[in-house]
């Protein structure tokens, strides 16, 4: 059954003239192309991109990891010098389908070590931690045309969504049932509040939307990263659904006892792995037009610390994944794990700008041009977009 | 007007029955930093977080199912009792200027309880034993109280950090299966995080030199990681140096050298990060922020910054400076209340003295647990980060639920009374409704609080 978006919003009592009051832009109906969809996961605290997708060919590995290095038998090899380390063995069935690029030695443009600066370059897409304070999906949503919706399924309102374009927020908290009588004398209320009402409204709209979405049977604040994302993709899936979202998992800031095959690192990376399996089930049909970006602040330092750590770095490891994706390689322009080879002798030397390739997928996954995709990116004219990354 | 912005710009949230700022909204504000706050004994229920710790890694030695279980309860009800009693602090707060501030540095140096087990136990410890004494005197002293303090010895890892030639590296170093050497997160978060901001003109050279300093400051009494390196755990968690795992020789921290004098060293380069400008700077720009607007006017810094370095850090004098900041009575600065803020203001609007232990979860489901933000940044407190709809939403829905728990207990009799709660203005449409006596009175009180104003302070 096909049902158009029109007749699904009238047939569930959403008209759009209420949209438009509440500051949406204007809706074209006509000749608007089905709209894709982009997912950014970002995993704050920097993950271990060496860890990750391990560069267990590379000669110098073994050694500069000595003591936290993986054997190739470990993992599931990629390519000659990568593999996938186990936790994120359940990725293997999109790089098998070619709906999988690897990422490594991909940076943010701007060198610091601070979690907080790089998160403010990574989510705002600007050259550096200061200026606007927009995030870039919502930059993103400013120049896209049609119709379109973002939401933040995380906790509370992150920077990349941040912006004059009107998002929706959603979270697992189930904090009491309201009737509509209530939220109409409250909508009442917040008419007053120029600089709250749009946000209200969000909300309000958002809830008659998914209606009691909720987190399924693992249930509210402890359900797990796959209830998270089986969550999200219930949200983002259906046909009103939003075009741009945005996701983050945090805990990835290891600086002791990272471990190996089965350790705490690799865990985790097991529960993100499974999560985007389950996310992928979960969209169903919509998977079809489906990007998913997964990207962090920064790479770790390329030989262990005392503590069976590593310390903040620079360059790391991401993943694009969907049927859109130009899949099953491993994009790199790999510098190398010898001492003269590494960033400031210690971290892992970037080659890979993360606004090339964020660019380069924009471009692919809304069909934007060249032009739309500096505006969401503004520092970084000269930068071109990886559109190769697109099929 | 003054007097709504002293008890909440400045404050906590009015109670109904709270008139004393009326008169004199300043002067009600700065006699409350006529003394040191309030201390707080450890609150009933908790135990001694040394014994927790060695009983879990008892019961994880033993691997019986019923005594880990038992473990699990005790370091839950530990973690509980503390957690009611931090925020029943700031529920029943008589001077709730100093307790904002109290919470604001508790904010600014915070540990992170959610992160690991030993920071966990110690949290409530925290705020009670380095932050709450030290919230008046010179800056230097608290920073050194905190840095010191073995709930950030072990939330940022500082505990592990082994000088590459120490003592214990040499000795160690024979066996290749033991890494030892340096961890910089302690000495990353401190510079970054705790003295001088990002841009305030350190470099990774400087990072790698304190976490040389630093190394030695451990824990003792803990268990665990430290035990181990001891050879002991028993005893009470507390700081200790520990002269085997320091790294010997001169250290150069922002081009001042430090010549090798064991834990003097750590002291002195905390002194010296306390008094930088940077540090002044950045702490100013974080004070306005907080109390004044999320973009700090520039004129407000630099006050404030100004009386920092003048009173070489007098937190007393700075606080006072913050009362006396034009800006911050300026009706078109407004901050949106985070959720803490939030929850505290409806716990004292209803007139609770207590903090119940299910506004734990409350809490939890609105982002900002307590003491638990996700980084060593602390939580945030602009507009954009917790106005959000799903935020409003959540708001509204709590407001609900708890004006039909205080209803049935008829807490509140009079919703009318609430109306005090938020700026009287002019057909405002939230007074109409609340002498609407059609409404029934719970809706009534949840109103009052899923006001967009009362979400405003």
């Amino acid at each position: 059954m096909t049902i158009d978006r029109r007749t699904f919003l009238h047939a569930t009592g959403m008209c759009f003239g209420g949209v438009a009051t509440f500051g949406f832009p204007t809706v074209q109906f006509a000749s608007v192309p089905e709209p894709g969809r982009l997912v950014f996961v970002l995993l704050r605290g920097g993950f271990d991109g060496l860890a990750a997708l391990v560069p267990v060919g590379d000669p110098e590995y073994a050694d500069l990891r000595a003591g936290m290095a993986f054997e190739p038998g470990d993992l599931f090899g990629l390519d000659g010098t990568f593999g996938l380390a186990p936790g994120l063995e359940p990725l293997r069935e999109f790089w098998d389908a070619g709906e999988m690029v690897a990422l490594h030695a991909m940076a943010i443009p701007f060198r610091t070590r601070s979690h907080f600066d790089g998160q403010a370059v990574l989510e705002t897409g600007l050259g550096r931690p200061e200026g606007s304070a927009d995030g870039w999906l919502n930059r993103l949503l400013q120049v896209m045309e049609g119709e379109r919706s973002g939401i933040a399924v995380a906790a509370g309102m992150p920077r990349s969504l941040i912006g004059s374009y009107p998002v929706s927020t959603w979270s697992p908290a189930e904090l009491g049932a309201v009737d509509d009588a209530y939220l109409d004398r409250l909508h009442l209320l917040y008419r007053s509040d120029p600089r709250l009402f749009n946000r209200f409204e969000a909300a309000v709209q958002q809830r008659d939307r998914v209606g009691d979405e909720s987190m399924g049977e693992g249930g509210g604040r402890n359900a797990d990263v796959g209830e998270l994302f089986r969550a999200a993709a219930r949200l983002i899936r259906t046909e009103a659904g939003p075009n741009v979202a945005a996701l983050e998992l945090s805990g990835w800031d290891t600086h002791a006892n990272q471990g190996l095959v089965g350790g705490p690192l690799d865990r985790l990376l097991g529960r993100l792995a499974e999560g985007l399996v389950a996310f992928r089930d979960e969209m169903q049909e919509r998977w079809s037009d489906t990007t998913v970006v997964v990207m962090t602040e920064f790479g770790r330092t390329a030989r262990p610390n005392g503590t069976r750590g590593t310390d903040h770095g620079t360059a790391g490891a991401g993943f694009v994944l969907g049927p859109r994706v130009a899949g099953g390689r491993v994009v790199a322009d790999w510098p190398g794990l010898a001492d003269r080879q590494l960033y400031e002798g210690r971290d892992l030397h970037p080659t890979l700008d993360t606004r090339a390739v964020l660019k380069g997928i924009v471009r692919g996954a809304f069909d934007l041009t060249a032009g739309q995709a500096d505006r969401v990116f503004p520092d970084s004219v000269g930068v071109r977009g990886r559109v190769d990354l697109m099929a | 007007m003054s007097a709504h912005r002293a008890l909440n710009r400045f404050g906590l949230g009015a109670r109904p029955d709270e008139s004393r700022a009326d008169a004199d909204p300043r002067g009600w504000l700065e006699s409350q930093l006529a003394s040191e706050p309030e201390r707080r004994p450890t609150p009933e229920g908790t135990e001694d977080p040394g014994s927790l710790l060695r009983a879990q890694l008892a019961a994880s030695r033993t691997g019986d199912e019923a005594e880990t279980r038992e473990v699990r309860r005790r370091i839950g009800a530990h973690v509980t009792a503390d957690a009611v009693d931090g925020l029943t602090a700031r529920v029943a707060a008589d001077r709730p200027f100093l307790e904002r501030w109290v919470a604001f540095w508790s904010n600014h140096l915070c540990v992170g309880a959610g992160a690991k087990v030993p920071t966990r136990l110690l949290a409530g410890a925290y705020e009670r034993e380095a932050i709450r004494p030290f919230v008046l005197g010179p800056f230097e002293t608290l920073l050194l109280e905190a840095t010191r303090h073995p709930a950030m010895i072990t939330y940022l890892d500082n505990v592990r950090s082994v000088g590459p030639d120490s003592p214990a590296a040499r000795r160690r170093g024979r066996r290749a299966d033991t890494p030892v050497g340096l961890n910089e997160n302690h000495a990353r978060e401190l510079l970054e995080l705790h003295t001088l901001g990002v841009d305030g003109g350190y470099g990774q050279d400087d990072v790698r030199e304190l976490a040389r300093i630093l190394t030695g400051w451990t824990v003792s009494g803990l268990g665990g990681a430290v035990g181990a390196l001891r050879g002991e755990a028993n005893g009470r968690a507390a700081f200790s140096f520990e002269p085997l795992v320091h790294d010997p020789g001169e250290k150069t921290v922002l081009g001042r050298r430090y010549a090798e004098s064991g834990v003097a060293e750590g002291e002195q380069v905390i002194r010296d990060l306390a008094r930088h400008p940077s540090t002044a700077r950045f702490l100013a720009t974080k004070l306005v922020r907080h109390f004044v607007a999320d973009d700090p006017p520039a004129a407000a810094v630099d006050r404030l910054a100004g009386r920092f370095t003048e009173t070489e850090g007098n937190l007393r004098e700075v606080a006072r400076e913050v009362i006396h900041l034009e800006e911050a009575w300026a009706p078109d600065h407004l901050k949106f209340r985070t959720p803490q803020d939030w929850l505290v203001a409806v716990l004292r609007g209803l007139g609770l003295r207590q903090a119940p232990p299910t506004l734990l979860g409350v809490l939890r489901d609105l982002r900002q647990p307590l003491w638990s933000p996700a980084s060593p940044k602390g939580f945030d407190d602009t507009t954009d980060v917790w106005a959000d709809p799903d935020g409003l939403l959540n708001r509204a829905e709590f407001a609900r639920t708890v004006a039909r728990t205080v209803s049935r207990r008829s807490r509140v009799d009079d919703p009318v009374r609430l109306a005090a709660l938020v700026e009287r203005e002019a057909g405002d449409p939230l007074h109409a409704i609340l002498r609407d006596d059609a409404v029934a009175t719970d809706e009534r009180v949840a109103l009052a609080f899923a006001d967009p104003r009362f979400q405003w302070r």
